[in-house]
C-alpha cells in the first residue's frame, strides 16, 4: 500500500509565477479556483492566508469531526497541487493549549 | 545508533529501534500490504497536574477533546488484539494515571497479551494503584526533570518553593522499586530527563538520583520542538554539554545504568528522512482520542492528518479505512517534507531512520538473531 518510490524525491515549491503575486493575489486566485472547481469544499473552509513559500492557511467553516475534516483538507491540498502549483500545500490555524496549568507558562504555539 | 547498554536484566536499546525483531512486519509493508503497527504510543487523557517547561503537549491541542470512557478503552485494547498491536505504550500527550480507565485498561491489556509500558510523573501514582498496574507493565519511566527538589519542582511544577511534588514522586519511586524487588516482577524502572541546554547543572545531580532511587536506568535525551520552534529549543548548545553527559554515564553502576540518548542530542533539529515511514509501525493516538500518524501531528494545524476519533467509531474500522491508509501514504509521498513540515525527532525517528535507509538501499533491515532485547516488542 505505502510507496517507497519517492524517498529521495524532493517535495516541490512554489513557482516563480505564484511567488510573484500579492498576498491579496495569492489568496484570491485560490478563492477562484475553489469556487469554479471544487464545490464540495468552497464554503466549508475560509482562506485566511495563502503565502510565498505554498502555505494556505485556512479555517474550517464550521467544526468538522475528525474523520472528515482530514478527508476534506487532503482532497482541498490535492485540487489546488492541480489546479494552481504543485507546491502548495494546506494547514489549518494553529490551537494553543487549553491546559490551564500549562498556559500559565506563557508558551504560545507560533502560526 | 548506539548499541544496546547491558544492564542486570538483560539488554536496553533506548538510543535505537528494534525493527528487525518484527522483520515479519517490515516485509509485509514493504510488499505493499496494510500492516498493524507494532507499538502504539497513546494517552488515555490530555489532563495533566504537572506543567513541565519542556512539554511538546503544549503544541498539541486539537479541535475537541472527547472524554475516553473505561468502555471505550477497553474497546480500543480488544481491536489492538484483533489486527496484531503488540506493545503500547502510555506516554504521548496527557497523564494516563489520571484516567479511570488506567488500571483496567492495562489489566486488560495484559490479559490479551499485549506488553504495556508507561510513563509517568508518579505525583497520583499511588501504592494502591502500583499493587494493581505493576505486575502487568513491561517498564515504567518516570519523567523527572531534575535531581534536585528546587530545580524539579520549578522546572515542572509552579515554582522552586514546591517541593511538595518532588517527595511525592520519590517516594511513589521508592514504593515501586521495593514493590519490584519483593514481589521479583520483571518490570524495568527508569527515569528520565528532557534536557532543555539550558538545564546542564541538572545532569550530574539526575544521573546521581538515579544511582540513589536504585532504578534500573535513568536516561536524558533531547527536548522536541515543533517546526514553528514554540519551544525555542537551540540545538547547537547541546554539543557544548557532552562533557557533563558522559561524565554522567560513568556514574553508572551495577543496578543503575545512566544513559544518553546521543543519536537525538546529535541529530539535532533536522532528520536524515524526507519521507515520514515510521508511524504505520509505531502509531500515535492522543488523550483526546484523536488518532493520527503521529504526535507531531496532534494540532489542529495538522488537521488534514486527523484520521479519526476512537470515541466516535471503533478504532478496527478506522485502521480498516482507506482515510488511514491515504494518511500514511500522504506521508511517504513528495508532498510531505519531513525536514520543514513536522516537530522534531519525534517518537518514530528511529524507526524512521531505519525504514528509509532500508528503502534507499542504504542498509537493508535484516531479521534479527540471537537473544531478544529487553522490551522487543517496543519499537
Amino acid at each position: 500500500m505505502v510507496n517507497l518510490k519517492y524517498a529521495q524525491t524532493n517535495t516541490p515549491s512554489p513557482n516563480q509565477e505564484w511567488r510573484r503575486l500579492s498576498d491579496a493575489e495569492r489568496r484570491a486566485r485560490v478563492i477562484d479556483v475553489l469556487k469554479t472547481g471544487m464545490a464540495t469544499v468552497n464554503g466549508a473552509v475560509i482562506i485566511a492566508a495563502a503565502k510565498e513559500d505554498g502555505q494556505i492557511i485556512v479555517n474550517l467553516a464550521e467544526p468538522l469531526p475528525a474523520g472528515k475534516r482530514g478527508q476534506l483538507l487532503l482532497d482541498l491540498e490535492e485540487f489546488l497541487k492541480k489546479t494552481i502549483d504543485p507546491g502548495l500545500a494546506v494547514w489549518l490555524e494553529p490551537l494553543g493549549d487549553r491546559n490551564s496549568l500549562r498556559n500559565l507558562r506563557g508558551i504560545e504555539v507560533k502560526a | 545508533m548506539s548499541a544496546a547498554v547491558q544492564t542486570r536484566e538483560g539488554a536496553l536499546i533506548l538510543d535505537s529501534h528494534k525493527l528487525s525483531h518484527h522483520f515479519d512486519r517490515v516485509q509485509a509493508w514493504e510488499a505493499g500490504e496494510r500492516i498493524a503497527p507494532v507499538s502504539v504510543d497513546m494517552a488515555l487523557t490530555r489532563a495533566c497536574g504537572a506543567m513541565c517547561s519542556f512539554c511538546y503537549a503544549m503544541m498539541q491541542e486539537s479541535q475537541a477533546r472527547s472524554s475516553i470512557k473505561t468502555a471505550h478503552a477497553l474497546n480500543l485494547v480488544d481491536d489492538f488484539a484483533a489486527i496484531g498491536v503488540r506493545s503500547v505504550s502510555l506516554v504521548s500527550d496527557g497523564e494516563s494515571t489520571l484516567s479511570k480507565a488506567y488500571v483496567p485498561f492495562i489489566q486488560h491489556a495484559a490479559e490479551l497479551g499485549i506488553d504495556v509500558g508507561n510513563a509517568t510523573n508518579a505525583w497520583e501514582w499511588e501504592p494502591e494503584k502500583i499493587e494493581q498496574v505493576l505486575p502487568h507493565l513491561t517498564w515504567v519511566r518516570f519523567t523527572v526533570a531534575a535531581g534536585r527538589p528546587e530545580s524539579y519542582a520549578q522546572i515542572m511544577y509552579k515554582g522552586p518553593e514546591h517541593t511538595e511534588v518532588f517527595d511525592r514522586a520519590m517516594k511513589h519511586i521508592k514504593y515501586a522499586v521495593d514493590l519490584k524487588k519483593r514481589k521479583q516482577l520483571s518490570v524495568t524502572l527508569g527515569i528520565q530527563m528532557v534536557l532543555m541546554p539550558q538545564f546542564k547543572d541538572e545532569i550530574i545531580p539526575f544521573a546521581q538520583l538515579g544511582v540513589d532511587l536504585g532504578v534500573d536506568y535513568a536516561v536524558i535525551k533531547h527536548c522536541s520542538d515543533d517546526e514553528q520552534h514554540t519551544l525555542g529549543i537551540d540545538y547547537s548548545k547541546y554539543e557544548e554539554l557532552y562533557d557533563l553527559l558522559t561524565q554522567a554515564e560513568a556514574m553508572s553502576n551495577e543496578q543503575t545504568k545512566v544513559i544518553v540518548k546521543w543519536s537525538k542530542i546529535r541529530d539535532g533539529d533536522k532528520p536524515p528522512y524526507k519521507r515520514f515511514y515510521g508511524p504505520a509501525f509505531l502509531l500515535q493516538i492522543s488523550g483526546s482520542g484523536l488518532v493520527a500518524p503521529s504526535g507531531m501531528f496532534f494540532n489542529a494545524r495538522h488537521s488534514k492528518l486527523h484520521i479519526g476519533n476512537y470515541t466516535e467509531e471503533r478504532f478496527i474500522d478506522i485502521w480498516k479505512s482507506d482515510r488511514y491508509w491515504r494518511a500514511m501514504n500522504y506521508l511517504a509521498s513528495p508532498a510531505f517534507d519531513a525536514q520543514t513540515m513536522m516537530g522534531t525527532l519525534p517518537i518514530q525517528h528511529y524507526v524512521s531512520v531505519a525504514l528509509d535507509r532500508h528503502a534507499k538501499g542504504i542498509e537493508r533491515l535484516q531479521p534479527a538473531t540471537g537473544p531478544k532485547p529487553l522490551h522487543a516488542n517496543f519499537l
